[in-house]
């Protein structure tokens, strides 16, 4: 369908597109503005770039990095075990979530052992997970299961409590198994909570992977922040670090692309 | 008595919770015919939807006994439709939920739909229509999994005033011309007397069977003509009292 619209719609519609490259703008120029004092700071001697790096240092750093091979070697160490660890922790959590809504009785007796875990640091297991583990990437992935399950178990059986109790009855009305309101109401009706969750648990699975890396790695990015850190090589400690903000962004991005793609499916 | 789609025989049920027990209803009788729409009033807090949760099955009585020939169709206060289902989709969820999902029932849903004004609607999403309409669909949907009887819990209370008569009117004339039998439990006297062939006055908590009165509108069934006539106001005063004795 084509509209023909009127000229203050049209103002409108331009306005809204000022105003969105005017943040754009904004955005971009707040980046280029924090690079080039930080740059500037550490070329005129305001800060000892030793201690605080620079942007042209970060980038040699990584062209090194990319020079010797090692750089795509540590990113896709670090994103493979956190991306492993994601889809198990969410996979996981969805399944426990739904055997506690499914069983009253199961969720009454595992709620303090949850709450527990919850309020736990997993970090804590840290020496437990090498010992179990040994140092490879198990240790990690399992650190980052550990740190992302239970909150997606928790925000997931948050959204099947949450379901409406007037549709229940009437699905029950119709005659409906349990298994029947789960399919067609509870679990679809917590599509929106999912994709929460998920947004949620790319960050955890980015603390699970590199709180991991701390503990115990031989390779990825955390692995590169410890070295960097303990050799004092801090463009290395940095250069991970910016490789890591773009990462994580990445992978936001790629749910929230993940989200529009449901919706509209929902929708056609 | 025959052509009995429903009946209560002296069912009382007890609710126990961890504070005590409270009795919903005592000794509640009384039936509904076939084809006949019957309005059940009470005051407040009576345990109406504790009513139609027995008559649906969803709840056994403490004692005495709920006997329904057939199935039933619940219609509730909000029309409950799912907003990730067009309309149409919507309407078959009774038939998935009976497995009677077959290609002839779905066309008798949809011919449903059509006949009383869904057809542009059909692939729209709930949200996208007025609560008149959403309303009408969820009737729809409750006819369409072709119910002996069909249960309404105040099914007009969360609209708007305007809309709430012409739904009423609209309710009305679709469960007439499908010729449905129809217990409806409302607090409203004025809408249980406009759609109503019987009414029954229950008491205050624990429910019991206070009146019953057979309406005298003769063919008029139509419920913004009913209230345009003579006996609307005496009979609403009549309820008024016996509600509030």
């Amino acid at each position: 369908m084509k509209h023909e619209f009127s000229k203050e719609h049209r103002q409108y519609l331009a306005k809204k597109k000022r105003d969105l490259a005017l943040v754009w703008a904004l955005r971009i120029g707040i980046l280029v503005l924090l690079l080039g004092l930080w740059e500037m700071a550490a070329d005129l001697g305001w800060v000892d770039p030793f201690l605080t790096s620079s942007p042209s240092r970060i980038g040699k750093t990584i062209a090194s990095l990319y020079a010797d091979g090692s750089l795509f070697y540590h990113i896709g160490v670090t994103l493979l075990e956190t991306l492993i660890g994601f889809v198990i922790a969410v996979a996981l959590g969805c399944i426990i979530a739904l055997l506690l809504w499914w069983s009253e009785t199961l969720k009454r007796v595992l709620e303090p052992y949850i709450v527990v875990l919850n309020a736990l640091p997993k970090i804590a297991l840290g020496p437990l997970i090498i010992i179990w583990f040994g140092t490879g990437s198990e240790a990690i992935v399992f650190m980052t299961v550990l740190v992302g399950i239970i909150v997606a178990t928790l925000h997931m059986l948050g959204a099947f409590m949450a379901t409406d109790s007037n549709k229940i009855l009437l699905l029950r009305s119709m005659g409906a198994s349990k298994l029947q309101i789960l399919l067609k109401l509870v679990i679809p009706s917590s599509l929106p909570a999912f994709i929460s969750m998920l947004k949620v648990n790319v960050g955890m699975a980015w603390i699970g992977s590199i709180m991991g890396e701390y503990i115990v790695s031989r390779a990825g990015l955390g692995y590169l922040i410890v070295y960097g850190g303990q050799v004092f090589k801090l463009d290395l400690v940095m250069s991970a670090t910016c490789i890591l903000c773009v990462l994580a962004a990445g992978m936001y991005a790629l749910v929230v692309l993940l989200e529009k793609l449901i919706v509209k499916n929902a929708e056609s | 008595m025959k052509n009995e789609i429903l009946r209560f025989d002296n069912v009382t049920l007890t609710y126990h919770t961890k504070r005590g027990e409270t009795t919903a209803a005592e000794k509640l009788t009384f039936s509904v015919r076939e084809g006949e729409f019957v309005a059940i009033i009470g005051p407040s807090g009576c345990g109406k939807t504790t009513l139609l949760s027995l008559a649906a099955g969803l709840l056994t009585p403490s004692t005495g006994t709920v006997t329904r020939r057939g199935s039933c169709g619940y219609m509730l206060q909000k029309d409950e439709l799912f907003p990730w289902r067009t309309i149409e989709k919507n309407i078959y969820l009774p038939l998935e939920i009976g497995h009677k999902n077959t290609p002839e029932r779905r066309a008798e849903a949809v011919e449903l739909a059509e006949k009383y004004g869904l057809s542009d609607f059909l692939q729209s999403y709930p949200p996208q229509l007025s609560g008149g309409m959403r309303q009408r669909a969820a009737l729809i949907r409750t006819l369409a999994a072709e119910p002996d009887i069909l249960l309404l819990d105040e099914p007009f209370s969360a609209l708007d005033y305007q809309t709430r008569l012409n739904v009423c009117d609209d309710v009305s004339s679709i469960i007439r011309s499908e010729e449905k039998t129809a217990l409806l439990i409302t607090h409203d006297i004025s809408e249980a007397i406009s759609l109503a062939d019987r009414v029954i006055v229950l008491t205050k908590r624990p429910a019991r069977v206070a009146f019953e009165h057979e309406l005298d509108f003769g063919e008029e069934n139509r419920p913004i003509k009913r209230r345009e006539m003579r006996q609307f106001s005496a009979w609403f005063e009549i309820l008024w009292k016996e509600l509030n004795v």
